[in-house]
C-alpha cells in the first residue's frame, strides 16, 4: 500500500468509529429505558428495510436532507458557517411558491422557473448576513440565527396575510393558494418500476430527486473541477494564506455564502411542489440544523453528504420505528446525532495527530 | 403613568433581561479565555429542564438549582474537553452540543414526565419580590462580581491573557488549558443561573427561544465586557417587555412584533458595533510549540 493510500484509509476511520460508537450508545440507552435491544432492532428494521416502500421512503426523506447538507457543506468549504439554511429554505420555498402560483408558464419552463426562484429567495435571505460578514466582520453564526427567527415570523405573516389562500376554504392551517399544475413536481415512481424497482405510488420520489442530483453534481464540479472551486477551498482552509496568494477572499466568501443560500432555497421544493401543492409556514422545520449535522458527518464533501444524508434519513425512520413500537422516544435520534458528531470530530483529531507523528517518524 | 407602573415596568424588564444577561456573562468568560461558546442555547435548554426535574426530584428549588448548575457545568465540560483538549473547531462542537441538548431534554422529559414537550408543574419557587424572582435582582451584584473577577483579580488577568495571547501567557507560566477550562465551565455555571430566572415553574420544549443566541449578540454588542454585555442584554429585555406591554395597543401584525428582538439584534450588530474586536486568540485552539 502506498503512503498516500494508507493516510486516506486512516482518514475514513473517524466517521466509521463515530457511527459504530453511537450505535453502541443507542443500544445502551435502549437498555436503560428498559426495552429489549431485540425489540428495538425489530422496530428499526420494520421502519427501514423490511419492505421496498420503506427503503424508498429513506431515499425520499434523504432528498431535502441532502440539499440542506450540501448547502451547509458548500458554505463550510469557504469558511462560511451558514446556520441560516433554516430561514433560507422557508423564504426560498415561499418565493418559489409565488412563482408556482402566479407565473403562467408551460410545464417545461415552469418547473425550472420555480427552482430558479426558490434559489433566488434562498440567496436573498443569505444576503444581509453575508454582507455583514465580509464588510463588518460580524460572525455569521449569530446573524443567520437571527434571520431564521425573522424568516419564520415573516412567512407566517405572508401566508396569513397578503398571500393567504384560505378564503372560504374552511381549513384551519394558513396556506397560500394552490400552485399551478404546470409547476407540480411529478413522481418518478413509474420510471423506477420500469427499471425494475418496485416502488409503490405512496412514496415521493419526484422531480426534487433530479434537482438534488444536479445540485450535488454542480457543487462537486465547481469545487473540484473549476478554478473558482480551488479558490473556495483555499479560502476555507486558510483565509490568510489565500489573501497572500492573491485570492479575493471577501469576494469568494460572499459568493459562497450566497451560493449556500441558493442551495438552501431548494430544501423545501419537495414538500411544496410534490407533497402539498401549496406553501404553508408549517412545512417541515429543523432541516437547517439537520443539514449542519449532515455536512459535518459527511465531512463537507458532496460524496460524503450523499452517504450522511442517507444515514440521517435512515436514523429518522429508525426514530419513528422506535417511537411507534417501543418505549424509546424519537428524540433519542438527536442525542445520537449530537454524540456522533462529537465522536467523529474528536476521533478525527486523534487520527490526524497520529498521522502527523507517523509522518515525522518517516521523515527522519 | 404613576410611580408604581414605572417600578413594575422596570422590575419586569429586569426579570426579562436576566436570563439573557446571565448567559451573556457566561459567554464573556468563555470568550475572554479564547473559546467561542455557541452552545449557550443548548446548555440553557438542559439547565432549564434540570432545574424543574431536580426541584421535583429532591423536593427543593435550591437543590434543583444546584442540579441545574451541575448539569450546565457538565455540558460546558464536554465543550471544553472537545475544544481545548482535542482542539476541535469550537463552532462545530457548540453546534453538536446544541443538537445533543435538544434531544437530551426531550428524551429525559419523555422518560421522567411521560411527555416529550413539557414537564410536570414545579410546585417549588424561589422567594420573590414584587412578583419577580430574587435571582433577577441578584443579577446586579453578580455583574459587579463578574467585572471585579475579570479585571481586578489575578485569575481574571490570567483568563484574559490566554484569550489574547496564549503563547506569551504560556511563556509566563500560566496554565493555558486550565484557564480555558475555567472560562468555559463558568459559562456552564452562568447558564445554570439563567435557568433559575427563566421560568421556574414548568419546562416546555423551546422555552429558551433562542435566548442563548441573543445573549451572544448582547455579548458582542457589549464588547466582551461584563457590564457592557449585561447592559446590552437589558436593551433586549426591556425592548421585549415594552413589546409585551404595548402589543395590544399598536396596529402592527403580531408577527412583526415577534421579529422585533431579532431585527433589533441585527441592527445593533450592524450599525453600532462596526469594528468590534473580540479577544485576539478567540476561536483558535492553542498549540504548544513543541517542534
Amino acid at each position: 500500500m502506498t503512503r498516500v493510500n494508507k493516510y486516506t484509509l486512516y482518514e475514513t476511520v473517524a466517521p466509521l468509529i463515530g457511527f459504530l460508537a453511537s450505535m453502541i450508545i443507542l443500544v445502551v440507552i435502549v437498555i436503560i429505558v428498559g426495552e429489549s435491544p431485540a425489540k428495538a432492532a425489530d422496530a428499526v428494521w420494520k421502519m427501514t428495510f423490511s419492505k421496498t416502500a420503506r427503503v424508498a421512503t429513506i431515499l425520499s426523506t434523504a432528498i431535502p436532507l441532502f440539499l440542506a447538507g450540501i448547502a451547509v457543506a458548500f458554505g463550510f468549504r469557504a469558511g462560511v458557517f451558514n446556520i441560516g439554511v433554516e430561514g433560507q429554505y422557508f423564504f426560498g420555498g415561499f418565493v418559489g411558491a409565488m412563482a408556482g402560483i402566479y407565473l403562467p408558464l408551460p410545464a417545461w419552463l415552469h418547473v425550472p422557473s420555480v427552482v430558479f426562484f426558490a434559489m433566488i429567495g434562498g440567496a436573498l435571505w443569505a444576503l444581509i448576513p453575508a454582507i455583514l460578514k465580509v464588510a463588518r466582520g460580524i460572525h455569521e453564526v449569530i446573524t443567520t440565527i437571527m434571520f431564521n427567527s425573522i424568516a419564520l415570523a415573516l412567512v407566517n405573516w405572508l401566508v396569513n396575510g397578503p398571500f393567504s389562500g384560505l378564503a372560504g376554504k374552511g381549513s384551519l392551517e394558513a396556506q397560500t393558494a394552490h400552485i399551478r399544475p404546470t409547476a407540480a413536481f411529478l413522481k418518478l415512481n413509474a420510471g423506477f418500476r420500469a427499471l425494475g424497482w418496485d416502488v409503490p405510488d405512496s412514496v415521493y420520489l419526484d422531480y426534487s430527486l433530479i434537482v438534488a442530483m444536479i445540485a450535488g453534481f454542480v457543487v462537486w464540479f465547481v469545487l473540484f473541477r473549476l478554478r473558482v472551486g480551488f479558490d473556495v477551498r483555499a479560502v476555507g482552509t486558510s483565509p490568510d494564506v489565500s489573501l497572500y496568494a492573491g485570492i479575493r477572499v471577501k469576494r469568494i466568501q460572499l459568493g459562497a455564502f450566497l451560493a449556500s443560500g441558493a442551495l438552501a432555497g431548494l430544501v423545501g421544493l419537495q414538500e411544496v411542489f410534490a407533497i402539498r401543492g401549496f406553501y404553508t409556514y408549517e412545512i417541515a422545520s429543523g432541516l437547517g440544523l439537520d443539514g449542519i449535522a449532515i455536512a459535518l458527518i459527511g465531512r463537507n464533501s458532496p460524496v460524503g453528504v450523499v452517504f450522511s444524508s442517507l444515514l440521517f434519513a435512515f436514523l429518522k425512520q429508525a426514530g419513528y420505528g422506535l417511537q411507534v413500537y417501543t418505549k424509546v422516544p424519537n428524540s433519542v435520534i438527536y442525542v445520537i446525532t449530537g454524540l456522533m458528531i462529537l465522536i467523529i470530530v474528536v476521533t478525527n483529531e486523534l487520527v490526524s495527530r497520529y498521522i502527523r507523528a507517523l509522518r515525522k517518524k518517516e521523515a527522519v | 403613568m404613576d410611580l408604581n407602573t414605572v417600578l413594575e415596568f422596570l422590575l419586569k424588564g429586569l426579570d426579562t433581561s436576566a436570563p439573557i444577561a446571565f448567559a451573556a456573562l457566561g459567554g464573556v468568560f468563555s470568550e475572554k479565555s479564547g473559546v467561542f461558546n455557541i452552545a449557550l442555547e443548548g446548555i440553557m435548554i438542559v439547565t432549564a429542564f434540570a432545574i424543574i426535574w431536580g426541584s421535583i426530584m429532591f423536593g427543593s428549588i435550591w437543590l434543583g438549582l444546584a442540579f441545574a448548575i451541575i448539569l450546565g457545568v457538565a455540558m460546558a465540560a464536554i465543550h471544553a474537553l472537545v475544544t481545548v483538549t482535542y482542539k476541535v473547531d469550537q463552532i462545530v462542537s457548540g453546534t453538536a452540543l446544541n443538537i445533543l441538548a435538544f434531544g437530551v431534554a426531550r428524551f429525559l422529559s419523555q422518560n421522567v414526565f411521560g411527555q416529550e414537550t413539557q414537564s410536570a408543574m414545579n410546585p417549588y419557587a424561589f422567594p420573590s419580590w414584587h412578583g419577580i424572582s430574587v435571582f433577577s435582582l441578584l443579577l446586579i451584584p453578580i455583574t459587579a462580581l463578574a467585572w471585579f473577577v475579570l479585571y481586578k483579580t489575578v485569575f481574571g488577568l490570567r483568563l484574559r491573557s490566554v484569550g489574547e495571547n496564549p503563547e506569551s501567557a504560556d511563556t509566563l507560566g500560566i496554565n493555558v488549558v486550565l484557564m480555558r477550562y475555567s472560562g468555559v465551565l463558568i459559562s456552564g455555571l452562568m447558564c445554570g443561573l439563567a435557568a433559575a430566572v427563566l421560568y421556574p415553574s414548568r419546562w416546555v420544549s423551546g422555552m429558551t427561544g433562542g435566548r442563548g443566541f441573543i445573549a451572544l449578540a448582547a455579548m458582542i454588542f457589549g464588547r466582551w465586557d461584563p457590564i457592557g454585555a449585561v447592559a446590552a442584554s437589558m436593551l433586549f429585555g426591556f425592548a421585549d417587555t415594552a413589546r409585551i406591554n404595548f402589543e395590544s395597543k399598536i396596529p402592527i401584525p403580531s408577527q412583526f412584533v415577534q421579529m422585533f428582538p431579532y431585527v433589533l439584534a441585527i441592527v445593533v450588530l450592524a450599525g453600532v458595533v462596526g469594528k468590534a474586536k473580540g479577544p485576539a486568540a478567540g476561536g483558535k485552539p492553542y498549540e504548544k510549540g513543541e517542534d
